[in-house]
């Protein structure tokens, strides 16, 4: 579904340049769920910024269903991200002035959905997500936890193929971390999402069915959980994480 | 590093945001100063008599403008604080006390009102100049560039600024003081908890408000005086109901229509409309009144304007004119004897204004529904001899008239309808046909003038069967008579009255004496008198509401980025957010200047047709008057909008 084929992004200017990714490249399968791990500067928000079109490439290919997402002119990118992609920050970003209903109804409405429907899609992606109590609250009147499911349902009620998911646990007590993980996987095995999650928490990380790790913008190893169950899979990671050098109190 | 240099990095980092309220201070000394100055100037005092009662007209704006100030300096005090709670909790988290973080504020904001009185004062005198100009110009006197400051002025603009900013910083201060480490750093999730209420009574309110604004405005569109009143009342009532519940109420309505919530852009613009009015439908009512208040100010000051305009136009065609007042009594000799020890004179005249026996004219007038000034119903007549040395005395070119015709003269006002008047009358027994309408001033308004709003002139011989109305005397000077001269001839004008009737008074009685030079000086001060102190009112009005709505709106600018920054992430257009932004906008400085549309326009419009409608026209019509207002009050308006839309397009659209 996701083609990454070799993509740099350098920074800075001619004399004094950062190369934040170094020929990264990986494919991302339909319906599957990867988290790309890494410490602080490895480089996975820029990647995950390069994917989401929010950022460009200074060399290499995207390819989102075969379309080289790298060239699309601004107008197309804008579609393109409204169309294909669901985001899910780390501070939630939900808007302040929404309720819950309209900040999912959103992604509908800049999809020029058509308006009287919104509602009831609004309504069937909520109760997927156990949220259907909360539509007609503000952002400020419920907890971090229900904020990042509403992002989550945001992120996929317009029909979305790539779920792009920033330390979405990075704001959330441990009991809110692992009820929105158990909703992500929820979305990835029962909805069909693909979901590419940038964390640092091992523990997040292993939810997902396959983990990339980042370091000095490369990438430096690859796990796949296979039949695993989940908590052999989160110590394997933490031993890579072990090697990955000097790290290891970062990524806990 | 010390407080004070604390204090003033904060000032200078505040700058930006705040710098259409800096700007709008500067400008309230520059209005303050430059008002004080024509208060204490002794060169406009003397530019005629009456002039030293100037002050009397100023020195109250200047309360009401000192109180609208104070309420702005007061407010914006009150947002910084608000914006500014967090940084200034943690100053006492890391140890100030509470009273040196309250000078901090203090000192701060005092900073920022001495820079802007030394600057307004500096702008002040150049505003002061142009005042001066216009009042001179208004006198026909010369103008002549000066940039001397003067004191007294400045003085009592600092005591005023004094004044402003010691009461609204004494309130913010106590304020700190009494204020807890907690309360300041959470200070700005107070408003979070109290954003949108919405209780079914709301929903009923802004239900109500909404036909409480049409019945309104609908009352005041009929004209009618107590139906007027009571229809600005609705008005007043739905601006408050409505920007008090409009947070409640809109939603309500989407509720209802769930399917335009998400049609275009409507969820964002109205979302972040009831947001912002769900915390300020107060302020936003007040700005209303305060729009309201300012666009009839402006609006009646220019029907003063053009009552006194109108007036000296048509009082001041002849150099000197007296009117007999009573029936049959001659211009009294005293007049005459007066004129000739002390006023030269070029050419005069002594004539008979008489009474038609029928009043086709008039009747025709009233048929066509005309309103104008009148006392007596018969149609006024002149000899055409007297008409014709009558216009030579005023100056006017000859006016032909063919034998077997007659011609009218009139007010502007009449013209049209006159013109369209072909039916002969009968004189003398003759039949006279239309030959012609004249409308240069004539001096037509009262009993005692030559005809109200009109005067038929027919062949001397066809005039002679006439009723006699009364006698006039009119004048061209060798030089201007001057202001003592004309009032020793009202002296003579009272004495005659005295004489003649003694207690008993009739204004139809009076003679009336009109000078052109006084006429127009007189017109001058009324104008100056009334016209000035409603436009500073005016001005400072529309500055003070559209700097809090411009404060307000900047204010946001942080929220608004993080808006339109995910926005962008989450893929749309960049047309689509700045189409967006602009209604958003556009309907936030909109819907203050609703309110004060719907009252102002039909207030104004009968403001001018009410007191002396035959002497509004031109630029005096009434609708003339409603678009020179409009243009002034937009004027001013768009120059805050232009500059809040640009500094907040830059700042939060995502660069491309």
């Amino acid at each position: 579904m996701l083609q990454v084929k070799n993509i740099e992004k350098y920074y800075g200017s001619k004399n004094n340049v950062t190369k934040a990714l170094d020929r990264v490249s990986f494919d991302v399968e339909r319906e599957e769920f990867i988290a790309i791990m890494g410490a602080s500067g490895s480089g996975k928000t820029t990647l995950l910024n390069c994917i989401s079109t929010i950022d460009t490439i200074s060399a290499g290919d995207i390819l989102l269903d075969g379309e080289k997402i790298s060239e699309l002119p601004a107008g197309e990118l804008a579609r393109f991200r409204r169309e294909r992609l669901g985001f899910v920050f780390q501070d939630f970003n939900l808007l302040d002035t929404l309720t819950v209903e309209e900040n999912i109804g959103l992604a509908l409405s800049l999809n020029h959905a058509d308006a009287a429907g919104v509602k009831g899609r609004v309504r069937e992606i909520a109760g997927k997500l156990g949220i259907t109590d909360i539509l007609g609250k503000f952002p400020y009147q419920i907890s971090g936890g229900q904020k990042q499911r509403a992002a989550c349902a945001r992120a996929m009620v317009a029909g979305q193929s790539l779920l792009l998911a920033d330390e979405p646990t990075g704001a959330l007590d441990s009991k809110a971390s692992k009820n929105l993980l158990e909703i992500m996987t929820q979305m990835n095995r029962d909805l069909g999402a693909t979901i590419l999650m940038v964390t640092h928490d091992a523990y997040s990380a292993s939810y997902a069915k396959r983990v990339l790790f980042l370091k000095d913008g490369r990438i430096f190893n690859e796990l796949l959980r296979g039949e695993r169950p989940r908590p052999a899979f989160y110590h394997e990671i933490l031993d890579v994480l072990a090697t990955l050098g000097g790290d290891i109190s970062d990524v806990i | 590093m010390t407080l004070s240099e604390l204090s003033l990095r904060n000032a200078k980092r505040q700058a930006a945001d705040y710098l259409v309220y800096f700007v709008t201070i500067i400008m309230a000394a520059a209005l303050l100063y430059a008002f004080n100055g024509l208060v204490f100037s002794g060169e406009i005092r003397e530019l005629y008599s009456m002039m030293s009662s100037l002050p009397m007209a100023i020195v109250p704006a200047s309360i009401v403008v000192v109180c609208i100030f104070g309420w702005l300096v007061s407010y914006a005090a009150n947002f910084m604080l608000t914006r500014r709670s967090r940084e200034l909790g943690t100053y006492i988290l890391i140890g100030l006390e509470n009273r040196q973080v309250a000078r901090l504020f203090f000192l701060e904001n005092l900073a920022v009102g001495g820079c802007a009185l030394v600057l307004g004062l500096l702008i002040g005198n150049l505003l002061f100049q142009a005042l001066r100009a216009m009042i001179l110009a208004l006198f026909e006197m010369p103008y002549v560039f000066s940039l001397a400051v003067s004191l007294p002025a400045a003085g009592l603009t600092l005591a005023y600024f004094l004044l402003i900013y010691l009461l609204a910083l004494y309130k913010s201060r106590k304020r700190i003081r009494e204020m807890k480490i907690y309360d300041l750093i959470y200070f700005d999730r107070q408003n979070e908890e109290a954003v949108i209420r919405t209780g079914r009574n709301r929903r009923r309110m802004f239900a109500l408000s909404i036909v409480f604004g049409i019945v309104g405005t609908f009352l005041l569109m009929i004209g009618n005086l107590l139906l007027g009143i009571i229809g600005a009342g609705c008005v007043i009532f739905f601006l408050y109901g409505f920007f008090l519940t409009f947070a409640s109420g809109v939603p309500a309505f989407f509720e209802k229509h769930p399917a335009g919530k998400y049609r275009g852009q409507n969820l964002l613009v109205f979302r972040t409309l009831t947001a912002k009015l769900g915390t300020m439908g107060m302020v936003m009512a007040t700005i209303s009144l305060l729009l309201t208040a300012t666009l009839i100010a402006l609006g009646t000051g220019l029907v003063f304007r053009g009552i006194f305009d109108g007036r000296a136009a048509e009082h001041a065609c002849f150099d000197l004119y007296i009117g007999a007042g009573e029936k049959g009594r001659p211009v009294d000799q005293a007049y005459l004897d007066y004129i000739e020890g002390n006023i030269p004179v070029e050419q005069s005249l002594t004539y008979e204004v008489r009474l038609h026996e029928n009043n086709g004219v008039r009747q025709y007038l009233d048929d066509c529904g005309i309103e104008y000034f009148y006392t007596y119903r018969q149609d006024p007549v002149i000899r055409y001899s007297d008409y014709a040395a009558l216009r030579a005395v005023a100056g006017y070119p000859a006016a032909k008239m063919e034998p077997g015709q007659y011609l009218i003269h009139c007010i502007p006002y009449l013209s049209e309808p006159l013109e369209d008047f072909r039916q002969p009358i009968t004189a003398g027994g003759r039949m006279l046909a239309p030959g012609g309408v004249y409308t240069e001033h004539l001096i037509q308004r009262y009993a005692a003038d030559n005809g109200q709003g009109y005067i038929l002139v027919v062949p001397d011989e066809a005039a002679a069967g006439c009723a006699l109305l009364h006698h006039a005397y009119a004048a061209k000077t060798v030089r201007p008579v001057g202001e003592e001269q004309v009032e020793e001839l009202f002296r003579i004008s009272n004495r005659i009255a005295e004489r003649e009737r003694g207690d008993t008074y009739d204004s139809d009685d009076y003679d009336t004496v009109y000078a052109s030079v006084y006429e127009e000086k007189t017109a001058a001060y009324m104008t100056a008198l009334t016209v000035l102190p409603l436009y500073y009112l005016a001005l400072a009005l529309t500055m003070t509401a559209a700097t809090i709505l411009t404060i307000q709106q900047l204010g946001e600018s942080r929220h608004y980025r993080r808006q339109f920054a995910l926005l962008d992430k989450m893929g749309m257009d960049a047309g689509e957010m700045a189409k967006a932004l602009r209604t958003q906008f556009a309907i936030y400085y909109a819907m203050p200047a609703v309110p004060p549309l719907l009252i102002g326009i039909p207030f104004i419009l009968n403001l001018a047709k009410q007191p002396e409608p035959e002497i509004m026209v031109g630029l005096s019509s009434p609708a003339a008057i409603v678009a020179i207002a409009l243009g002034v009050f937009f004027l001013v308006y768009a120059v805050y909008i232009g500059v809040a839309y640009i500094s907040l397009k830059k700042n939060v659209l995502p660069e491309r």
